[in-house]
């Protein structure tokens, strides 16, 4: 068996600034890290690959700092990392960053896992996994909570989605996008860490791709969305509107502000 | 069948019957966005996937121009893979110019398929749509973790976008219909890949994902009288939160209580009744939408981060607030 | 409705003159919210419930109110976030409860001295926050409740967490601005690096457990942020495997910024009451090292040294947090650790030694316990030699052996040349224990002190000096 998890490298969004005058993303202060709903996906990713005995590959795309992030993914068990990265891959929305992950994963020979969190927290999308499975051909499971079982051929999981929680059983390949209800990531002991600091990650290219994508198909080229503007809104501020005599008329005249704002109903 | 009316298309999304109601919010948005074409330029079509039996004529009464119907029972399941495969097979016919899907889970995990099948663009968790001068559609989607909004216009067609629930009005409902109901019998009923086994029961409790919360502090005297913060949580089907103070008192679970060392909550609605709103607690709630504060103390910091604040007796002002929530039936 | 019976109906209507109608609280049920702090409930002094509430918002209406109180010789207690072990702010006679609540305006932020200047009022949680949206400094000292307020601070000398490196708030304090009991206002310190004019009343306030006069506004040094850190948790299968090397890792010259020790149950407790997991399973005892270094590699060697370290003694699991997320969630988890287990703990005491002396310390603790068949669990600030020792209830009651086994362990510290209280301070709870540790010619000039500031002692009578 063979397990793919798929990583990406977001800012800290603690420290993203947003510049509400000229609607800029300021990131230069923030540091990097892997996206958090992802450590969950590598988490799973390993823990399969450690009762399997198999093989898990964090895989992201990315500037070359991205390999950072697959180092850290090492420290966490996974067992190796391949970088995508090329100039050609900037500006990807999420058509063009799902098609050319699908390349990458039929380079590798599609895995029969493929791990992935169910949203970044920058993009906010929660697209990219199912644009994915579909590209590759193969059933895909979102917002998954719980892993029951995994045999020879398929794995049983729970589905948190259409208002319900649902036990499906996908054969392999497939494709999962785990919530982080899953599980609780694990921090790399102090010795896998050191070593994983030094990991070797291979870097494809455009070039290394070739086989299994045009270059018409990737980074700004291959993506059908363009944003055309950002908009940072001014962060409001409450004010609170008080009433300590005429309750009743208060009341009303809340209720009424409540349900024309539609938060009235759960 | 291609002609000149070009196509807003919506797929509706049911669960035993029950047509979610972000479909008559995209028909509302649908009409507001052909309101700024010629007349007769574009009609709003809606695809529904569902049993034979399915009741579609509250869709109908939402101004929908068609509904498709594509029927099997299998559809009572939400397998993405089924639904993409008959879904596609359809569009093809009908060749959308805009293609809209509710942002709930299902339909998150569902459009992304579509999209990719179709070898078109989507965009994610919109809050609002527009139409440019060129005609095509402005997506306005937040990011960032809704710290930017970004204006997106997709290039291949159709132009597709998921958008969340309870952003737009719904349609108006109208006693007269013009519409039609299309039935087709499923393209693909059955699926190897993928076997749903089964749905389970009510999940456990879990307060941070609340759409509304009806929170209660020291104000609430005795454990007997949380039967009135209960009261007015069925009102509203809201889930109830607590301040520290009420959990180390034994009135309540403290999988419900609120702060720092709590649950963090971001509901769309926050009612605090009682609470006076020590850092700890405002740290777990003041990220909420609305915020709501009941308290006879004027001066409670509660009242700092409310939109709408009540001086009261919360004995008197929650009573109040039930009778008045119940004549209005909400 | 219950009104306040002994204070005189005039000086209410004073009060709101002053501060304004709805800023003066009189109901019981909203006083009740004002009664209490953190205090352990079995230990802590019974309040008087005859209290106002009165909550100002400038230093004017503070010295308003001061002058009042003085004049009408009103006992006066100062609130800030309600988080003291010490029941410094429990209110035991009829009083007048100052809360500090509205004085929350970051005032100044000096990133050319490395100064900011921050109104009392200010919670911990809140100037982090507004410092992480700056970048360039940060604030060391972590006492753990982020609702602490400045004021709080200040007037209980907090420590906490990360005081091996940078010490406690003392050695973070430029300035206060000060309300004497009598109402006159007055600044402490300032900006200077140096400043030799003098007795220190600065250094008089800070600890005076708010009976010397009111914090208005406080000027704390800040550090430039280093930009490497990481957080290294070790277990080891036994207490004095741990404290072992924690002791050695000091000796050994390293100074991480902090070196917390942890019985595993403590963590796992706190963790679930979190709804969190730690990350440690192996072994029964934890050293959690806080390290902050120039350069990555700085810190992975200087990670490395400490493993090694532990390693001879014996550790049996080390694990290694660098993003700041991982990092907050291991330090929230230690900072909750009192919350998590307040409802069955007695009395979480807070022995200081010198820290080479530790693994005495923890050696006595062992003894004393078992010679008391008593159960005693530690979680601590080991680096600093300042450890809290839990002694729970038994069946929900007080045992027995409690307050003589509590004078045992009170005496042992100051056989080692400690102190019977490292951060908490002796507020109302431990006023009958200072004498084991100062003599009666030291307690008389500190009499003396507070006499002088508050001649008509309405300033937290009967609160930090026996």
């Amino acid at each position: 068996m063979n397990i793919a998890i798929l990583i990406k490298q977001v800012p800290d969004m603690e420290r993203v600034k947003f510049d509400c005058e000229r609607g800029l993303v300021d990131r230069s202060t923030a540091g990097v890290e892997i996206n958090p709903f992802d450590l969950n996906a590598l988490e799973a990713g390993v823990n399969i690959a450690e009762s399997k005995g198999c093989e898990s590959v964090v895989l992201t795309m990315g500037p070359p700092r991205g390999a950072d992030s697959l180092r850290e993914g090492i420290a966490r068990g996974a067992s190796r990392g391949i970088l995508l990265s090329d100039r050609a891959f900037g500006g990807a929305d999420t058509k063009a960053t799902s098609k050319t992950l699908a390349a990458a994963l039929k380079k590798m020979g599609v895995p029969e896992i493929i791990l992935v969190g169910e949203k970044t927290v920058d993009g906010d999308t929660g697209q990219v996994g199912a644009e994915i499975a579909e590209f590759l051909g193969i059933p895909h499971i979102s917002y998954i909570e719980e892993i029951l079982n995994i045999s020879e051929n398929d794995i049983t999981v729970v589905s948190n989605i259409f208002d319900g929680k649902f036990v499906k059983k996908a054969k392999f390949p497939v494709l999962l996008t785990v919530t982080k209800d899953l599980n609780v990531p694990r921090l790399p002991s102090f010795k896998s860490k050191s070593i994983a600091r030094k990991a070797e990650i291979p870097t494809w290219s455009l070039e290394e791709l070739s086989d299994f994508i045009e270059k018409e198909e990737v980074g700004i080229k291959g993506s059908p969305t363009k944003v055309r503007k950002i908009v940072v809104p001014k962060a409001e501020s409450r004010v609170c509107k008080k009433e300590k005599d005429n309750i009743e008329n208060f009341l009303d005249e809340m209720i009424g502000d409540l349900i024309e704002k539609n938060v009235l109903e759960g | 069948m291609i002609n000149d009316v070009k196509k807003i298309v919506i797929l509706a999304e049911q669960k035993k019957g029950k047509i979610h109601k972000v479909t008559y919010e995209l028909l509302g948005k649908a009409a507001e966005l052909i309101a700024s074409f010629p007349e007769g330029q574009f009609e709003k079509d809606v695809i529904v996937l569902g049993s034979d039996q399915l009741n579609l004529d509250e869709i109908l009464h939402h101004g929908a121009d068609k509904i498709y119907h594509i029927a099997a029972n299998s559809f009572d399941m939400p397998d993405e893979w089924l639904y993409k495969e008959n879904i596609c097979e359809l569009l093809k016919q009908i060749q959308p110019e805009m293609l809209l899907v509710g942002a709930t889970t299902f339909g998150r995990s569902l459009a992304p398929r579509i999209a990719a099948a179709l070898e078109t663009g989507l965009t994610a968790d919109c809050t609002e749509l527009m139409i440019d001068t060129d005609g095509k559609l402005i997506q306005i989607r937040p990011a960032f973790s809704d710290n930017i909004l970004a204006h997106i216009k997709t290039e291949t067609l159709p132009q597709m976008a998921t958008i969340r629930y309870k952003e737009f009005a719904p349609a108006e409902w109208t006693d007269e219909v013009n519409g039609e109901i299309i039935k087709v019998d499923a393209y693909v009923k059955g699926n190897e890949l993928i076997e749903i086994l089964e749905e389970l029961e009510e999940s456990e409790f879990d307060i941070s994902d609340a759409h509304i919360v009806i929170s209660a502090g020291k104000g609430i005297k005795s454990k007997e009288d949380m039967k009135m913060i209960y009261e007015l949580a069925e009102c509203l089907k809201a889930d109830v939160g607590a301040s520290r103070a009420i959990v180390d008192e034994g009135y309540i679970d403290k999988s419900h209580q609120v702060g720092y060392s709590g649950n963090r909550v971001k509901p769309s609605l926050y009612i605090a009744c009682g609470v006076s709103g020590a850092p700890q607690h405002l740290a777990g709630m003041k990220e909420s939408d609305v915020i709501v504060a009941i308290n006879s103390d004027a001066s409670a910091p509660i009242f700092e981060v409310s939109d709408y604040g009540i001086v009261g007796d919360v004995y008197k002002v929650v009573p109040m607030l039930i009778e008045r929530l119940r004549s209005k039936e909400i | 409705m219950y009104e306040y019976r002994n204070m005189d109906g005039m000086l209410i209507k004073e009060l709101k003159a002053i501060v304004g109608e709805d800023y003066v609280i009189t109901e019981h049920d909203n006083v009740v919210s004002y009664l209490y702090d953190e205090t352990e409930p079995r230990l802590r002094p019974a309040a008087n419930e005859d209290c106002v509430v009165v909550k100002p918002r400038t230093t004017e209406e503070v010295s308003k109110i001061m002058a009042l109180a003085d004049k009408n010789k009103q006992t006066v207690v100062v609130r800030g976030g309600g988080t003291g072990l010490c029941g410094a702010a429990i209110p035991t006679e009829p009083s007048l409860i100052l809360s500090m609540e509205r004085f929350k305006e970051i005032i100044d932020l000096d990133d050319k001295n490395f100064i900011i200047t921050l109104e009392a009022g200010v919670t911990l949680g809140e100037m982090n926050e507004f410092l992480k949206t700056k970048d360039v400094l940060y604030f060391p000292c972590h006492p753990g409740d982020e609702s602490a307020q400045m004021g709080g601070l200040v007037v209980e000398n907090a420590g906490g967490a990360r005081a091996v490196k940078h010490g406690v708030m003392r050695n973070h304090i430029k300035g206060v601005e000060l309300v004497l009991p009598n109402g006159k206002v007055m600044n402490l310190g300032g900006k200077l690096q140096k400043n030799n004019a003098g007795y220190d009343l600065l250094q008089l306030i800070i600890g005076s457990e708010g009976t010397l006069g009111i914090v208005t506004k406080v000027m704390l040094k800040l550090y430039p942020e280093s930009k490497f850190t990481g957080t290294l948790l070790v277990s080891f299968d036994s207490y004095d495997q741990a404290t072992e090397a924690a002791t050695k890792t000091l000796q050994s010259g390293i100074i991480p910024l902090s070196i917390e020790y942890l019985d595993r149950q403590i963590a796992l407790r706190s963790a679930e009451h979190l709804g969190e997991k730690w990350p440690l399973q192996k072994g029964n005892v934890d050293l959690m090292f806080i390290l902050s270094e120039d350069s990555e590699d700085a810190l992975f060697d200087v990670g490395g040294m400490i493993e090694e370290i532990c390693e001879v003694v014996g550790a049996v699991e080390s694990l290694i947090a660098d993003s700041s997320k991982d990092q907050a969630r291991i330090l929230n988890i230690r900072s909750n650790t009192y919350t998590a287990s307040k409802s069955s703990i007695l009395d979480s005491m807070d022995i200081t030694v010198p820290p080479a002396q530790m693994p005495a310390l923890m050696h006595g603790f062992s003894s004393i316990a078992e010679k008391y068949h008593a159960s005693i669990d530690t979680v601590g600030h080991i680096g600093d030699g300042n450890v809290h020792n839990n002694i729970y209830l038994v069946d929900g009651e007080i045992p027995p052996y409690y307050e003589e086994m509590k004078e045992e362990l009170y005496k042992l510290a100051i056989q080692l040349g400690g102190s019977i209280t490292g951060e908490h301070g002796i507020g109302k709870i431990r006023r009958k224990n200072l004498p084991l540790q100062f003599d009666e010619i030291q307690i008389n000039l500190m009499r003396g002190v507070k006499e002088l500031f508050d001649p008509n002692n309405i300033l937290n009578p009967r609160t930090a000096i026996y």
